[in-house]
């Protein structure tokens, strides 16, 4: 009888320790090493831009990647931890890092409610939902222009106010590395854990996964906050660095959608799958802007960019060129055949045969 | 324990699925339930097992009040079911399939590795149990309709149910098959399982149930084991016609 070693080798995909510890010690060099080597203070904050994108495609990666749930809603998340920590700062006074954890929290408060209402439809009605979320908190921030600074926008207080723009990128460069490596850390255990794989089931069968006695909606709710939590990290993050929010760019459907084609594009089941797809989109759209300006040429580009995704890699580069991988090392493999009880007989015998010689 | 259900009701608009019905599933016994298609033999799984809520009645398990209760509450009281269409996770190993029925128990506990060896182990006797050890790496979609069939049943039994309720696990599955899986059930009930299947093969009803319970129109009309059903001249008439 096969024990749960064989079990392990060929039945459960473990998603193994040294393949994310490798890559996670590639990702440690990389962000080490960007700041030294970027030629000027330009490419270094498109560098905290790209590690911004990161994170929030990662956040966004608990959602959709371990539930299937895709929520376009996630740039209001980051809209609400940018303006929560600002205006924790202004309004408050409270220490800017110190405003930032706490806008974290209150803004992993908030998707209590708002994720109770959401993921109780599925599907299409999930996505507009979290498109609705969007338009709602953009009118509240606009109106709302005694507490939020409306269309005049909010400035936010630098956290080092005597130091240099490229020192500021930096701090914020490795800042963002550090955040990203931490959402990565808390995805892997998920991903490797019992609450992961009822996370997984819902994904491939809410109702199987519910039959089988897994509680989905706490399920989902749970994993609505966290990754709630790391989005309004990266949010605040943002409120800090850039200094100055406005309710047009901070609540925009466009910013969902962007982090759902950089997750996509990267393979929402693989733990890396959004940072790449973070470095490809970030990078791109940095550079759409720069030649092209304020020309939408750098939606369409996006736009086609995210069609060609679906059409030719629906489960992203990552997940693709594994599966590439795989069939060059194992190559093709027959059909699984159905064995009836004298098949499996002659099968475990040979097998009884096999162990004892 | 008892599965019983009192005067439930359900209607999907103007069609009423169920009406009225009183059943009682007998414990350590393997029960079927049968009847013309469109009987509401479905929708009654789905009442008791939680998927929808029924209009009215009461669905009582031992001396616990399931009605309208989410399927998950139903699961872990002791109910466990398979699908008319069977139903895996397609993008999950065999193994993984079966190891998504252990109860996390927790938050704290469901942070605990799903690859813990003792799981494994059990989850692989099951797949063993039903002669599909060897696919135990294999992604669910890329099984047969017979070898889902089986994973499916692996994954219910993995969560260690008291009642399994099964919607017609003859459905599209070849002879040598459909003879495992009333060996198995069989077997299954001999260990203290208690059985309740919706089944279309009468071969397979009569060679392995102990208690038939007959459909039409959303309301039992006979109950009764096997030789008494065969006879029955209302049962006749729901299936012939005549």
């Amino acid at each position: 009888m096969p024990n749960a070693s064989d079990a392990t080798a060929a039945g459960l995909r473990a998603p193994g320790k040294w393949l994310p510890l490798g890559a996670a010690g590639l990702l440690i060099v990389a962000i080490a090493a960007f700041p030294s080597l970027a030629p000027n203070p330009y490419i270094l904050s498109s560098g905290v831009i790209v590690l911004n994108w990161a994170v929030l495609a990662t956040s966004w990666n608990f959602v959709g990647g371990f539930t299937g749930y895709i929520s376009l809603g996630h740039g209001a998340l980051a809209g609400l931890g940018g303006y929560a920590t600002g205006l924790l700062i202004t309004k408050a006074g409270i220490p800017s890092f110190v405003a930032l954890l706490v806008a974290a929290l209150l803004v992993a408060a908030l998707a209590v409610p708002i994720g109770f209402a959401a993921l109780r439809v599925r599907g299409a009605s999930f996505v507009i939902v979290s498109i609705a979320l969007v338009l709602i908190l953009l009118l509240v921030f606009q109106s709302w222009s005694s507490v939020t600074g409306g269309s005049r926008g909010l400035v936010v207080p630098r956290p080092f106010p005597g130091m240099l723009r490229p020192e500021h990128h930096r701090v914020f460069f490795f800042l963002y590395g550090g955040l990203l490596l931490l959402a990565l850390a808390t995805w892997w255990l998920l991903d490797r854990s019992r609450f992961g794989l009822g996370l997984k089931a819902i994904r491939e069968d809410e109702d199987k996964a519910e039959s089988l006695g897994t509680p989905t909606f706490a399920y989902k709710l749970t994993v609505f906050v966290v990754s709630a939590a790391f989005t309004a990290l990266a949010g605040g993050l943002y409120a800090l660095w850039f200094g100055d929010l406005d309710p047009v760019f901070q609540f925009s459907v466009l910013t969902g959608s962007y982090i759902v084609l950089m997750a996509l594009l990267g393979g929402v089941r693989n733990l890396y799958g959004p940072v790449l797809g973070a470095i490809v989109v970030g990078v791109a759209l940095e550079y759409f802007k720069v030649e092209f300006g304020n020309s939408p040429l750098h939606l369409v580009t996006t736009g086609l960019l995210l069609g060609l995704v679906v059409m030719f890699m629906p489960d992203g580069v990552i997940p693709s060129l594994g599966g590439l991988v795989q069939r060059l090392r194992k190559g093709e493999q027959s059909s699984i055949r159905e064995m009836t009880a004298a098949d499996l007989a002659e099968q475990r015998k040979r097998e009884r045969e096999g162990a004892s010689s | 324990m008892t599965l019983t259900t009192h005067g439930l009701r359900k209607a999907f608009g103007g069609v009423v699925a169920i009406d009225g019905a009183d059943v009682e599933f007998r414990p350590g016994q393997v029960n079927a339930l049968i009847g013309p298609n469109g009987s509401g033999k479905t929708t009654f799984f789905n009442c008791v097992t939680g998927m929808i809520k029924p209009d009215a009645g009461t669905v009582v398990y031992g001396d616990r009040d399931l009605t309208g209760r989410a399927p998950h509450v139903v699961a872990r009281a002791g109910v466990g079911r398979t699908f008319q269409l069977c139903r895996v996770f397609p993008r999950m190993t065999a193994l993984e399939n079966v190891l998504a029925a252990v109860r996390p128990g927790g938050l704290l506990l469901g942070l605990r590795s799903a690859h813990r060896r003792s799981e494994q182990e059990r989850a692989l006797s099951w797949l063993t149990r039903l002669g599909i050890e060897h696919l135990a790496g294999a992604e669910a979609r890329t099984m047969s309709w017979g070898q889902q069939k089986l994973l499916e049943l692996a994954g219910v039994l993995m969560a260690e149910p008291a009642t399994i309720l099964l919607d017609e696990p003859a459905g599209g599955v070849n002879p040598a098959l459909l003879d495992r899986i009333g060996t198995l059930v069989r077997e299954l009930n001999a260990e203290g399982r208690t059985f309740v299947i919706v089944e279309h093969n009468m071969d397979l009803v009569m060679s392995i149930s102990d208690h038939i319970v007959v459909f039409d129109r959303g309301r039992p009309i006979a109950a009764g084991p096997p030789a008494e059903i065969r006879a029955d001249e209302r049962v006749l008439g729901a299936y012939l016609g005549v």
